[in-house]
């Protein structure tokens, strides 16, 4: 995947539009602060985000992921409060989403159930579980080194920063250089090819289900930890959220082709929208209808790109001169 | 193989009505119905057989569109936002250009049509994926729902003659929409079963290369399949606005996902070409019986999303591994699953359910204080005791929580059994729905948060010509829908308050900003309005903003972060949705901004932190406990008949007497919590 | 004589019940290039398969360099180095080339790090070493077909294979790129390698084979080294004896044009300026090579594929056929190759698929009228004797031959004019076999006008009127019932005209 840069370049390119407008009518969207609130905020999104982009790599989808986000959240404060040290409940959290990750890898990967089906039914049962176990309370009273994990404010939001930013360019490395990345995209391009290459599909689709729990709840914990109380509702909606900024930033829904470089400025355009729209005054009422037709026009115009240049590649592929030395 | 083998009758039958396995769901639907029949009060009834349906048909409408969408092996998530969108389009056409009921219906079908059209033509011409364009296309119809309507605009005050299409009998007991739910079946099943059309859709689903070389226009009919998908989820909009005589932006939410697992249950494959309505239809009731199952039973119905995540799994989970097993595995697959792999799948499997079943227990051990959780596990007997049912407007939100605490402490004291259950979120037509149970059920009072003014008040006047007494708290009905309204503080007086309380921390002059819950929420629209009425005793105050939270913690914290920004000069944060406190009071914390307050609605537990940091500085709300108290100690004095025609005051228990305005029973004025008073309060 | 590389013995492989393979016995030598021919279905690709690993004999032992091999994946084929270039390239199509011709080399765990230079280099290499310029950085999906053989032939060079399995790697390169091709495998022979090379081009196999190995309806006929045998001898072999089974062919008399080709072109589907007609009555054997674009101008015919140029006339009257929907307007019905994924809807049952294409006639205003449905699939069970427990059986369940009646039972049911049938009898058993030749001679004798594309050359000689022998996308020859020969045909299908110094030795 080192050519076709161009899905993240006109997707950057609209982010860069957005952002020179407001530059132009609020430049204190720039400031410091607010950047980092933004960042911040979309810190534990982009975490998510990364595991659907492989998922979705692998042609699959996983709508639970705001589920699991909810009840990893309520499990490590659950944790922290039953007396266990912090960063055992932390690892309590990533565990609990890898366990339920795992579970719909497994029924995906080697029962064949499609993935939107087995996910679904963990989005459904999951959210009413937490529900039914919480009867909707929040976890309150959580140990004082909770929040921030016993760090301070500015120097623990700053390791969410570099903790989400490493996630983001390992994982983004390792699926462009090693070959267990590229197994992802292979696993999602062509599964005949894929075989006779000698590649495990199903072990790749059960891994990336896994790994996008594991993250679910890493992102889930590195939310729950900038505040004292952990609401046993969050993510809701947040499933939706991710695939449409997974999908804006260039990944196939029918897999095998994306990047985690588009995920990010999908994340950050999505992630960027919400308070531009705040600081240029708009009418909060129009944002969702603003933000729905940006997602559809990324998606038109990247088919419409895609077609013209499939059609000169064509024309490239089929003149000799590209065959014949 | 012989030529014309004599085939057994029964094996017929399947093949008709059972190729995908429906079968199976249909045992599932009679042993839940048996099930329900043995543990539910009056379940097996015709009256509650016509209620399910009733409730059954808008989902249904949007499960029947979506079957053929998805035996092509396509998916439209979008169905649920444009019945929000045709609702509220429905509505601006009839109340606000005065457009007469059929030309506003109309009107919203051709929306309906529009919007399909829209994904048709994306999906078809452009051969975008269906799941991408319908996600997109699903938070741009809500939008647009929600900007035509600012959120806020809630249309009502339908003729009667339309609403009797949503809320009318027909010969004493048929809903009338029932007819509309069977109109449309046999429409779709004529289309999909046994026209050209349906033909083309099977075929293009198990096979889209088959289809174009047996001559099928692949994309036309796809393209149609879309269009007609949006035109069914327009109805299905019109009957909602009829059912519960309101149009307003948040219609259908969620409907999405309901009708796929419907359809899904009901034996189509997502992958194309397996499906049938009968299926479907199996499907959706499998889902409205568990739901009123659950109600009447008296059981949580957040085993609903629970029993039916389980059943999908098992049911899909089981044809899958029938399929594999006979057939050799083909070509492409190659390596079998071997059995150390199934081994650690299970294995995986039993881990995941243990390791959720043992967090379950725990949370509910640890949150078990903070609500007390009586009442789902034992089925009220329908002895002598009295039953009182209390439903608030969402199950989850903590300020309902902790009314629980004091509905339970009254029904203990007095030796009632209660119900307490509700929507899981703010939907009208879910409290509607308890409702009717609820009557099936023959509770003896039934005291309701009211979500939606109109739409619930028919089904309480339907409770109260049944003998049930009917009270509201927190939010009123139609006055004649219900004896008593347990008032804890009126909306103007909640916003005065509130306003008043600005006025004072800003010593009458600077910007404030308002977090309010979903824009579309009913309360904190109408307090909106009375702030902004109140507004003008203070000239110097200035409203910079209104931002939505959703109700959602962390969504009220970034929306808090903006506006710090975005207005520097603003000194204030009024946060009228109680997760909106704690978000704003973080945001504020966290932006060391010792300059702004927050004050708002909310409770006195999750605000706590935050008012002793000096964060927040007021928190307005009545004593939640004390409501949830009154609500049923007054249900039970209804019940006995021990407040008399004209009463001035009712004595309720440990609160002591109570004044009685009209048919208010006023529980006293909203408290001002803050830093001095905060650590006395246990809700 | 060195050891062999790879010596089969005695290969036999059966599918549900149908010989693909038969006692087959093949043996590669170190510097050799081994060529295996014969008719398309001789079970060339079945043998092949078995020596990747991609399916299993049924019996026979197959020895690599000494060893005898038992399980046989394709994990183990490539342990053992033989590599294998299929007529179907699959590459992934959303990766690099370098990537694509990387996966099978690279060895290493999965968590080893990709060094693109180096694999940019070794594509590079690999690319000019098969004698071709493509750049490594292009994604596979936008490569054309002979590009994206050219990058398999890369991967099994560079995977260092002994044994290099070549399917017709030639059937889409031009002559350059053959040149090129031929030494690549001279070089290969060279470093010790066996080559073997499967093609239809007899000139490219007295150019660069050894030895010869022929095939004919699964079983070995014969291998000869390639200096003792004479092109017209191979024919012969791959031809064999004239067949004895009696094909149910009674003349018809022959009624006007149905329908005729004027310079058809289409340059999607490879088929260049053709042009003849058929009569009502005829059935006219459309014979030829894979790849000779038979197929491809039959879905040209029936709206398929864009037509260039050219006029297509059914009946006398121009028509114009841009879908398969105006094809069945216009009176063409097309039975395809691919029985199960265009032939039929597997899933659904016979009354639905015998119907589907002739939905209108069955239904008013769009409602299926079940009852007739059900009359017109039965009529058809009955005339075709298609074996079903009933119209409502899946047509999953039944038998190959009866799926394929059930085919052709969805194209007459349209009342066609003119009837294309694409390899009708190819996987199907032999009762059912002439059971469908019985029925095609009853359809032409009812006044259809046919087109029967078939590589079996028994079948066209036994069944056709008139044979029209393709190659290269045009008509090569049309031969008479009365003087076609297998020999004649195979000549115009490989390209030679029977004439000149062939003709003499066939007389």
């Amino acid at each position: 995947m080192r050519k076709g840069y161009s899905r993240e370049a006109s997707v950057a390119g609209a982010l860069i539009a957005l952002l020179v407008v407001v530059a132009a009518v609020a430049p204190r969207y720039f400031s410091r602060e607010n950047l980092t609130d933004i960042c911040l905020a979309n810190a534990p999104v982009l975490i998510v985000a990364v595991g659907m982009t492989l998922v979705i790599l692998t042609g699959q989808i996983d709508i639970s992921v705001g589920s699991m986000f909810a009840v990893c959240g309520v499990a490590a404060g659950v944790l922290a409060k039953a007396g266990l040290p912090v960063p055992i409940a932390a690892l309590g959290a990533c565990f609990t989403g890898a366990a339920l990750g795992s579970l719909n890898g497994g029924l995906v990967a080697y029962l064949r159930v499609p993935s939107i089906v087995v996910t679904l039914a963990a989005m459904v049962a999951l959210r009413d579980g937490l529900r039914w176990a919480t009867q909707g309370a929040w976890v309150e009273d959580l140990p004082s080194g909770f929040q921030w994990l016993g760090f301070s404010q500015s120097s623990f939001s700053a390791m969410i920063l570099l903790l989400a930013a490493g996630i983001t360019v390992t994982v983004g490395w390792g699926l462009r250089n090693l070959a267990a990345g590229r197994a992802v995209y292979a696993t999602g391009s062509s599964e005949q090819a894929a075989h006779l290459s000698g590649i495990d599909t199903r072990r790749y689709r059960f891994w990336v289900f896994t790994i996008m729990g594991a993250l679910t709840g890493l992102a889930a914990l590195l939310n729950s930890v900038r505040f004292n109380q952990i609401p046993s509702n969050s993510g809701l909606g947040l499933e939706m959220r991710v695939i449409a900024a997974v999908v804006v930033g260039g990944t196939a829904i029918t897999g095998g082709t994306g990047s985690i470089s588009g995920t990010v400025v999908g994340v950050i355009l999505l992630g960027a929208v919400g308070p531009a729209l705040t600081f240029l005054g708009i009418n909060p009422y129009w944002e969702k209808a603003i933000q729905g037709a940006i997602i559809l026009a990324a998606i038109v115009a990247d088919k419409v790109s895609v077609r013209v240049a499939f059609l000169s590649s064509r024309k490239h592929a089929s003149s000799p001169a590209s065959t014949r030395a | 193989m012989q030529a014309a083998l004599p085939q057994p009758a029964l094996s017929r039958w399947r093949d008709r009505f059972s190729p995908y396995g429906e079968g199976r769901l249909l045992l599932a639907l009679l042993l839940e119905v048996g099930a329900f029949s043995a543990v539910a009060d009056n379940f097996f009834t015709w009256d509650n057989f016509f209620e399910i349906v009733r409730f059954s048909v808008e989902l249904g409408l949007i499960a029947l569109a979506l079957t053929p969408v998805i035996i092509t092996g396509g998916i439209d998530l979008s169905v649920g936002s444009m019945m929000g969108l045709a609702a509220v389009v429905f509505g601006a056409a009839s109340k606000n250009w005065g457009l007469p009921v059929p030309a506003a219906a109309a009107i919203a079908v051709l929306v309906g049509c529009a919007g399909g059209a829209l994904n048709g033509i994306l999906i078809s011409r452009a051969r975008l994926p269906p799941l991408v364009v319908t996600l997109a296309t699903f938070s741009m119809f809500h939008g647009i729902a929600e900007g035509l309507t600012e959120g806020a605009v809630n249309y009502t005050g339908f003729p009667t003659s339309f609403l009797f299409l949503g809320q009318g009998y027909l010969l004493g007991m048929i809903p009338v929409q029932v007819f509309v739910l069977l109109v449309v079946f046999l429409g779709y099943w004529v289309l999909l079963h046994h026209s050209v059309f349906g033909r083309a859709l099977y075929a293009i689903g198990f096979a889209p290369e088959g289809a174009r070389y047996a001559g099928i226009p692949v994309g036309q009919r796809l393209g149609a399949v879309y269009f007609l998908c949006g035109l069914v989820s327009s109805l299905a909009a019109i009957l909602y606005v009829a059912h519960l005589g309101q149009a307003k932006a948040d219609a259908g939410s969620g409907y999405e996902l309901d009708a796929i697992t419907a359809v899904v249950l009901g034996g189509a494959s997502v992958l194309g070409g397996r499906g049938t309505l009968w299926g479907t239809l199996m499907g959706l009731f499998f889902l409205t019986v568990l739901q009123n199952g659950l109600h009447l039973a008296a059981l949580p119905s957040e085993l609903t999303g629970v029993l039916t995540g389980a059943l999908l799994v098992l049911i899909i989970g089981f044809e899958r591994l029938r399929a594999a097993r006979p057939s050799a595995p083909s070509e492409v697959e190659g390596n079998p699953v071997k059995n150390s792999q199934v081994a650690i799948l299970c294995g995986a499997i039993l881990t995941g359910s243990l390791i959720v079943a043992a967090a379950n227990i725990w949370l509910v051990r640890s949150t078990g204080e903070s609500a007390s959780r009586t009442s789902f596990s034992r089925v009220p007997s329908s002895g002598d005791r009295r039953l009182i049912a209390v439903m608030p407007k969402a199950k989850g939100d903590p300020y309902f929580v902790s009314v629980r605490a004091g509905a339970e402490e009254a029904a203990k004291e007095l030796g009632f059994d209660l119900i307490w259950d509700g929507p899981t979120g703010l939907d009208a037509a879910k409290q509607n729905e308890l409702v009717e149970n609820w009557i099936t059920r023959r509770v003896d009072a039934i005291a309701v948060a009211v979500e939606n003014k109109a739409g619930i008040s028919t089904v309480l006047r339907k409770a109260r010509q049944r003998g049930i007494r009917v009270l509201t708290w927190d939010a009123d009905a139609e006055p004649d829908a219900r004896d008593y309204f347990a008032n804890q503080a009126t909306p103007e007086g909640i916003a005065n308050t509130l306003t008043d309380e600005a006025a004072r921390l800003l010593s009458g002059n600077g910007e404030f900003a308002i977090i309010t819950g979903a824009l579309t929420a009913a309360n904190q629209n109408e307090w909106i309005a009375f702030i902004k009425k109140r507004l003008s005793r203070y000239p110097g105050l200035k409203l910079a903003a209104i931002r939505p939270s959703d109700d959602d913690r962390d969504k009220a914290f970034s929306e808090a972060q903006t506006l710090l920004r975005v207005y520097p000069a603003m000194k204030l944060i009024m946060a009228i949705s109680a997760p909106a406190v704690p978000g704003s009071g973080e945001a504020v914390r966290q932006a060391r901004r010792n300059d702004v307050d927050v004050i708002g609605l909310s409770l006195p537990s999750i605000s706590k932190p935050y008012v002793h940091d000096g964060v927040v500085q007021t928190v307005v709300l009545w004593s939640t406990r004390d409501l949830g108290y009154l609500a049923v100690y007054a249900s039970a004095l209804l019940v006995e008949g021990k407040i008399p025609q004209g009463a001035t005051a009712v004595h309720a228990g440990r609160l002591g007497p109570l004044r009685v305005r009209g048919s208010e029973i006023v529980l006293g004025d909203p408290l001002i919590i803050n830093r001095a008073n905060i650590d006395q309060l246990d809700f | 004589m060195p050891a062999p590389l790879l010596e089969a013995r005695s290969i036999s492989k059966a599918f549900a019940g149908v010989r693909a393979l038969n006692d087959v016995d093949f043996s590669l030598f170190p510097g050799e290039v081994h060529a295996l021919v014969g008719e398309n279905g001789a079970g060339k690709s079945t043998l092949i398969k078995v020596f990747t690993g991609a399916i299993a004999a049924d019996s026979g032992s197959l020895t690599v360099a000494g060893r005898e091999v038992r399980h046989h994946t394709p994990a183990t084929a490539r342990s053992l180095g033989i590599g294998a270039i299929y007529q179907q390239p699959s590459l992934f199509p959303h990766l690099t080339v370098a990537e694509n011709i990387a996966w099978t080399l690279e060895g290493g765990g999965l968590w080893h790090r990709v060094d693109w230079k180096a694999r940019q280099r070794l594509a590079a290499g690999l690319i000019r070493r098969a004698g071709a310029s493509i750049d490594p950085e292009r994604v596979a999906g936008t490569l054309s077909m002979p590009e994206q053989q050219i990058v398999e032939i890369a991967k099994a060079i560079g995977a260092g294979a002994r044994i290099l399995i070549m399917d017709e790697p030639t059937s889409s390169l031009t002559d350059r790129e053959v040149e090129s091709l031929f030494q690549v495998i001279a070089s290969l022979r060279a470093q010790g390698s066996g080559v073997i090379y499967i093609s239809h081009r007899l000139n490219e196999i007295f150019s660069i084979a050894d030895r010869i190995t022929v095939l004919r309806d699964g079983e070995t006929i014969g291998t000869r080294n390639t200096t003792e045998v004479q092109p017209t001898d191979l024919i012969e072999m791959m031809a064999g004896r004239p067949s004895a089974s009696v094909f149910p062919k009674r003349e018809v008399p022959h009624g006007a044009i149905a329908l005729e080709l004027r310079n058809v072109s289409s340059s999607a589907a490879g088929v260049r300026d053709v042009s003849f007609s058929v009569r009502s009555g005829e059935i006219v054997g459309l014979a030829g090579l894979v790849g000779s674009g038979r197929t491809e101008l039959a879905e040209t015919i029936f709206g398929l594929n864009a037509l260039d140029s050219g006029e297509i006339l059914v009946e006398a009257r121009t028509v114009r056929i841009g879908s398969p929907a105006e094809a069945i307007e216009a009176g063409v019905a097309y039975v395809p190759q691919d029985r199960r994924r265009h032939g039929i809807v597997l899933e659904m049952p016979v009354a639905a698929n015998t119907s589907l294409a002739s939905l209108r006639a069955i239904s008013r205003w769009g409602w299926i009228d079940g009852a007739r449905e059900r009359i017109l699939a039965e009529r058809y069970v009955a005339q075709l004797q298609i074996k079903t427990p009933s119209v409502d059986a899946t047509c999953g369940t039944l038998s190959g031959g009866n799926q394929q009646k059930v085919a052709l039972a969805r194209w007459l049911a349209t009342s066609p004019k003119v009837l294309i049938l694409d390899e009708p009898t190819q996987g199907v058993d032999v009762g059912s076999k002439s059971e469908i030749h019985r029925r095609m001679v009853d359809l032409a004798e009812g006044g259809l006008a046919i087109i029967m594309i078939s590589s079996e050359l028994p079948e066209i000689l036994g069944m056709s009127d008139r044979i029209l022998v393709m190659h290269a996308g045009s008509i090569g020859g049309v031969l008479s019932r009365a003087e076609a020969t297998q020999y004649k045909i195979l000549s115009l299908a490989l390209g030679h005209r029977p004439t000149g110094e062939m003709a003499q030795i066939q007389e």
